[in-house]
């Protein structure tokens, strides 16, 4: 904050060392430190051999580092990488699936949210945002009986579905506000032109609102692929299990197998961080959209 | 949005609406086309979202039976509440549920606003701290628990080594499986993952105070500290609110780090509310219990879901 003031602070002949700045460096550091040593040190036990990771006191740097871990995870030739494969292909099915659907039936109505003035507008918003706040847990037990009535436990379409609670309000809270930021102007000239309030919306929100179906849609993806606990309840068979559940299982096998599972954690980051870092722009104006009025 | 818009807004895109004030039925008629938009969403959150929770209200005042078939269930009044309540792990679980709620959101929250500030300032190198950061907040809670589970490990964990390595103890501490410290441990494991989304908010947030103001306090000779706690907070008050309690409902429903880290454990000593009812559901098969429990968290969010939608609904009267 003293930062905004460094023109006024030159112009002093005496400037004083600035502490809070100082403060302020050495606080990011340690906060960088405390971040990144975890992410580090996952890295480094899975390029270690089994035999180097179970040592005490620890290699700090791998002595002979090795992609044995990743080439076996890697490989669709050997059980423990068909597996994995398998596991990675099914989370993307399934993170997909639900983003598409989710966003699909939240365009609409976060337009609705945004521009109509419909009677039961506010309950029904303000149920969207309460939705927010219930656990997955609570949700679980009446789904499952659901799940069990449609036939549909340990499909991915459980999944599909049940994901949708909280995909969809997520969804609309945040393309509603993007919907809010699109000037009305331009759909009341499409109007006067003729066009009808569909169309209008067709033809000019829809394309105008792009940024905000694709922060929407990472922010599903993102949710749907770190999904734990509708999987481990939903999912019996081995086949169909999603990443966050089948390293589970890849743990309690082998497990002694550090470095295996470091590299199993490892590439089951890499997707939402790479998507995070390309779209990352999107990502904080979704994550904030709402909570600060500009 | 300003009112001129709003009245032009309705003029355009609801030309059928009658000037003069109508019955609720009319009006619905009226925006009978409106419906079509939500509709889709309307009825998957009735499946999804009101049924289940209905549904688990009508459990809570019920004995399940064990094989989970729902229709030899038997009413039993608030016996389940009861018995929840006056059970002896309850106080235990609810201290530890306090625990890790409060704490989590502190230093989340505390974390962030110190990097939210120190960041607020461009320099070099800025934009890759600030992605840095959000990593753990990106990365699935199940990989965050396995990394810090290894970090933690009792014979080859690198804390427990760096702890040795400088001197702070004698011989590497075993964190998850102490009565002690298992539950701290979490609390670390958590504000790691959490504490940049703070930042993130907070850092929207010091972008709505007006500079002005900061350099009019500058001249007037406000010191760091009293710009900071004059003119940046007062600005920052709204969306530390939401921040807040986005935090804090979010720990009291966090299931995943102490679930696949210690289960609970040892001896209890990481069980919080959300633990406890799934052990409850899917370890024991007690339905009814599990839903009961289930309820009286609902009851707590919903209390702090009413801030919430305070919170976020300020000035959005003015808006529509």
């Amino acid at each position: 904050m003293t930062d905004t003031f460094a023109d006024a602070g030159r112009s002093h002949p005496k400037t004083p060392v600035d502490w809070w700045r100082w403060g302020g460096r050495v606080f990011l550091l340690l906060l960088l430190i405390f971040t990144v040593l975890p992410m580090a040190w996952m890295v480094l036990t899975s390029i270690k051999s089994q035999f180097a990771a179970m040592q005490y006191p620890p290699q700090w740097w791998p002595a002979e580092p090795t992609l044995e871990n990743y080439y076996k995870l890697l490989d669709p030739t050997n059980s423990v990488g068909q597996e994995f494969l398998r596991y990675f292909w099914n989370s993307l099915y399934v993170s997909i699936a639900t983003t598409i659907l989710g966003v699909v039936i939240a365009v609409p109505a976060a337009y609705a949210f945004s521009r109509f003035r419909f009677p039961g507008r506010a309950f029904l918003f303000f149920s969207v945002l309460v939705r927010n706040m219930f656990p997955a847990v609570v949700f679980l037990m009446p789904l499952f009986l659901m799940m069990r009535w449609l036939g549909l436990v340990g499909s991915h379409g459980s999944l599909i579905l049940t994901y949708l609670t909280f995909g969809l309000p997520l969804s609309i809270w945040l393309l509603k506000g993007f919907y809010d930021n699109i000037p009305i102007q331009l759909e009341q000239a499409a109007r006067i032109d003729g066009a009808t309030r569909f169309q209008a919306f067709c033809m000019i929100v829809l394309p105008l609102s792009t940024p905000g179906i694709i922060a929407t849609s990472i922010f599903s993806f993102i949710g749907a692929w770190n999904e734990y606990v509708y999987a481990v309840t939903f999912l019996n068979n081995k086949d169909m299990l999603t990443l966050p559940v089948g390293i589970q299982r890849y743990f309690t096998e082998f497990a002694t197998d550090w470095p295996g599972l470091m590299a199993a954690t490892f590439l089951m980051s890499v997707p939402v961080v790479v998507l995070f870092l390309v779209l990352q722009k999107y990502f904080v104006r979704a994550l904030t959209e709402g909570a600060v009025k500009h | 949005m300003s009112p001129v818009s709003i009245a032009t807004e309705q003029a355009v895109l609801a030309p059928e609406r009658p000037l003069k004030r109508v019955g609720l039925l009319q009006r619905v008629v009226d925006h009978r086309a409106d419906y079509l938009y939500v509709l889709p969403a309307l009825i998957v959150m009735l499946i999804v979202i009101a049924y289940p929770i209905y549904y688990t209200i009508e459990l809570s005042l019920f004995k399940t039976p064990p094989n989970l078939q729902m229709k030899d269930k038997i009413f039993v009044g608030l016996d389940n509440y009861v018995a929840i309540l006056t059970s002896e792990s309850f106080h235990d679980v609810t201290i530890n549920t306090l625990i890790w709620t409060v704490f989590s959101t502190g230093f989340a929250f505390l974390l962030g606003l110190g990097a939210a500030l120190a960041l607020h300032r461009e320099f070099a190198g800025r934009g890759m701290l600030r992605a840095l950061l959000l990593i753990p907040y990106v990365v699935s809670a199940v990989a965050a628990s396995y990394v810090w589970k290894w970090l933690y490990h009792s014979d080859f964990g690198v804390i427990g080594a760096l702890s040795v390595q400088f001197g702070f103890t004698d011989k590497p501490i075993n964190f998850l499986d102490n009565l002690h410290t298992a539950l701290p441990s979490l609390i670390v494991v958590n504000v790691w993952r959490e504490f940049s989304f703070a930042m993130i908010m907070l850092m929207a947030g010091l972008q709505t105070v007006p500079e002005q103001l900061l350099r009019a306090a500058q001249v007037d000779g406000a010191n760091a500290w009293q710009r900071f706690w004059h003119v940046t907070f007062p600005h920052l008050k709204g969306v530390s609110m939401v921040t807040l309690l986005l935090l804090m409902v979010a720990n009291f429903n966090s299931f995943i780090i102490p679930w696949v880290m210690t289960g609970g454990g040892p001896a209890g000593a990481s069980d919080i509310w959300i633990t406890q009812i799934y052990q409850l559901a899917f370890g024991r098969q007690r339905w009814g219990l599990a839903s009961a429990y289930a309820v009286i968290l609902f009851i707590v969010l919903m209390t702090l879901g009413y801030f919430y939608v305070k919170a976020l609904t300020r000035g959005d009267e003015a808006r529509a």
